[in-house]
């Protein structure tokens, strides 16, 4: 019932001690973790975008430069200039010299006729009148377009320009390196995997992915487009083999390419996950620290409570057992005093008796008899059973009687040879081997010497009974030992190896009129005063026993103050 | 001299009867009271050389009816027969005037023995208090 009491004491001290420090620390924890990694996923965003506007500006200075190129030669020479081949070749190899972009270069009249063309396909006479490129270009001014296969069967894309003459329309085209563009776009550096390449509108690659998918590709990537023209969308997305990665993206060139920038997230928050790996094991580490720290000391709450609950226990027996001597002692003394009325009736009495018995004897109205020896031999015994009952009334009144005590400081080593050496007759008499241990640093005591010797008295008096009751007149043992012990306190023991007393004698050892021997013989109230006189002095009065083994007393007293106050 | 008077004062009636007669047998003049007020009523009238109290009583008990006598008689001697000795009584006996005390069951012998010393120790002080009178008056008169 005690123990289970305890153990669920110990479980909540134990859950207090490790949920109250850990609550926090989790919550500083996860706080700390939650707010790294907003900032981070912003930061990561955000620079993704600003490496894809950048980019986009990039590119698309690229492509404007290469159509101001061309708008540059289309003002500068007549179409009859460069409608000859030699005078066209001579403008390509100083278009290449600006800008090595260009691979070749073609002339086109208002009705789609190839003219001219400087470059490594024979495309001169080819008419591109229903041609898309060529409308658009006709209609706008100029035009970019995606990468086509066109009549090479080779993926590129075109830069035409077309120029008003008076009143005829004519056209320069240019193709781009795809090569070179197609470095130009990916040229970004965004951690391992971050890369950028372009989409169409119909979400075909215009350029090659460092990740893979060629040319005219069409990736099955989920993709999320800006809303507006100039914006940059940024999103999260797996891709078709299940990659999760960051995006942006942007439009180019009126909406008709888009930038894409991307980077596996586990790329873009390395960060991340290194933060998280360590966030955990601080938390298993320091998780670990509070519960091992929690049942530390929680073990040692409990184990303190334990034992201030054995020794309350302990205490409130003593307590016990001193209250009910004290109130056996109070009934006893009454109970001693009015027996006494009764007996000085009874000596009164008895004392006459034997007066008128001699006066009659003198007399001579008595003659001698073997009735009148007997009668006198009776009324002697009255006296004296009379003053047997006196006698236990004194020492019950004894037991009762709080005298004052005069206390001195007693030497042990020269204290307990004088006390032993009053029963070393009855002892040597009885075949018992007496033996004396006083340790030489047992400390000076200050007590009554009178009482003491009283207790040690009555223990060695019982002790040589008990041992006389097992052994007769050889073998026996008893040894008296005393030393030093904790917090300032001297314990002598008083050992025999006597018969021993039982355990539930043993329990009423020192409650008075207790006694095992024969009637007549002890009162009972031997070891009660003992235990009363000890008590007085401050002291603890123990015992231990096993029948048929011996008996162990054990008295513990404090000792005097090392510096006692000279007045 | 005069036959020593004691008187005995305990609530046992026959108590003070069986003493009486021993106390009798041995050449004692003997009164007898059961209280303490019926002590010192019998004070005023007889003169008593010892008396010897009982110190718990009904009514006035013994320490009490002790001061009294001292009080009033300071020349009767008043030996105490306790139930129990303790130190504290004992002390308490002795300074209220007592000339000594006795434990309960108290032998006869024991009883006479300082009733005689009492008586002595009274005598001493009569005489000692009639030479001093004795003193005084020739020095007053």
């Amino acid at each position: 019932m005690e123990q289970k009491h305890f153990k669920v004491i110990r479980k909540k001290i134990l859950l207090n001690m490790i949920l109250a420090p850990v609550i926090p620390f989790i919550l500083i924890l996860g706080i700390g973790y939650y707010y790294f990694v907003t900032s981070l996923e912003t930061n990561a965003i955000a620079s993704m975008k600003r490496i894809s506007e950048d980019h986009r500006e990039m590119i698309e200075s690229f492509l404007t430069e290469r159509k101001s190129d061309l708008e540059f030669i289309a003002g500068s020479y007549t179409f009859q200039e460069l409608s000859r081949p030699k005078a066209l070749a001579e403008v390509f190899n100083r278009l290449q010299e600006k800008s090595d972009a260009f691979t070749d270069l073609g002339i086109f009249n208002d009705a789609g006729l190839h003219v001219a063309y400087h470059g490594p396909y024979r495309l001169t006479g080819k008419i591109y009148k229903d041609t898309q490129w060529f409308q658009e270009v006709i209609k706008h001014g100029y035009y970019i377009s995606d990468v086509f296969l066109g009549y090479r069967k080779v993926p590129h894309f075109v830069i035409a320009v077309a120029h008003e003459e008076e009143g005829n329309k004519w056209v320069i085209r240019s193709t781009i390196d795809t090569f070179r563009f197609n470095n130009l776009v990916r040229k970004v550096h965004i951690g391992k995997t971050g890369e950028a390449y372009l989409l169409n509108a119909e979400g075909m690659l215009q350029t090659e992915r460092h990740s893979g998918g060629n040319l005219m590709d069409k990736p099955l990537d989920r993709i999320q487009y800006p809303e507006s023209h100039r914006s940059t969308k940024s999103f999260i997305d797996k891709d078709a083999n299940g990659v999760k990665y960051l995006y942006a993206t942007t439009w180019m060139k009126d909406k008709k390419w888009l930038l894409v920038i991307r980077q596996e997230k586990a790329d873009a928050f390395e960060a991340l996950t290194s933060a998280a790996y360590l966030i955990i094991l601080i938390a298993i580490i320091g998780g670990s620290v509070i519960v091992t720290v929690a049942f530390y000391l929680t073990n040692g709450i409990v184990e303190r409570m334990t034992q201030m609950d054995a020794e309350k226990d302990q205490l409130g027996q003593q307590l016990i057992r001193a209250s009910r001597l004290a109130e056996i002692g109070e009934m006893s003394t009454g109970f001693a005093h009015e027996i006494n009325n009764p007996l000085q009736i009874m000596k009164s009495e008895q004392s006459l008796i034997e007066i008128f018995i001699s006066e009659l004897k003198e007399k001579g109205q008595l003659n001698q008899s073997e009735t009148l020896v007997e009668l006198e031999d009776s009324l002697d015994q009255i006296g004296l059973q009379i003053n047997r009952c006196a006698k236990i009334t004194q020492s019950i009144l004894k037991f009762g009687r709080q005298s004052e005590p005069v206390a001195v400081d007693v030497d042990f080593k020269q204290f307990i040879p004088e006390v032993t050496a009053m029963v070393a007759k009855k002892a040597s008499v009885n075949g018992i081997s007496l033996k004396e241990n006083v340790s030489e640093d047992t400390p000076l005591i200050h007590l009554d010497p009178g009482q003491l010797q009283q207790v040690l008295l009555n223990l060695f008096n019982n002790a040589i009974d008990a041992i006389i009751e097992r052994h007769g007149s050889s073998g026996g043992k008893l040894i008296v030992e005393s030393g030093p012990k904790e917090n300032g306190k001297v314990e002598i023991t008083v050992k025999d190896n006597g018969q021993g007393i039982s355990p539930e004698n043993l329990k009423k050892i020192f409650s008075p009129f207790f006694t095992t021997k024969p009637v007549g013989k002890g009162t009972g109230l031997g070891l009660s005063v003992c235990y009363g006189i000890v008590d007085s002095m401050g002291g603890i009065m123990d015992v231990s026993s096993e029948k048929g083994i011996g008996t162990t007393f054990t008295i513990t007293l404090p000792a005097a103050s090392p510096n006692p106050l000279i007045l | 001299m005069e036959k020593m008077k004691i008187m005995l004062v305990d609530d046992e009636e026959r108590f003070l009867a069986t003493t009486k007669k021993l106390l009798a047998k041995k050449g004692f003049d003997i009164l007898t009271a059961t209280s303490g007020s019926e002590a010192l009523d019998i004070l005023g009238t007889e003169k008593v050389h010892v008396v010897i109290l009982d110190i718990k009583m009904p009514g006035m008990n013994g320490l009490e009816t002790l001061r009294q006598i001292k009080k009033l008689y300071p020349i009767v001697e008043v030996i105490m027969l306790t139930g129990h000795a303790t130190g504290e009584t004992a002390v308490e006996v002795l300074k209220a005037g007592a000339i000594d005390y006795l434990m309960k069951p108290v032998d006869i012998d024991d009883l006479v023995q300082k009733a005689e010393e009492a008586s002595e120790k009274r005598q001493r002080l009569e005489a000692k208090i009639r030479k001093g009178i004795k003193n005084h008056g020739t020095e007053a008169f």
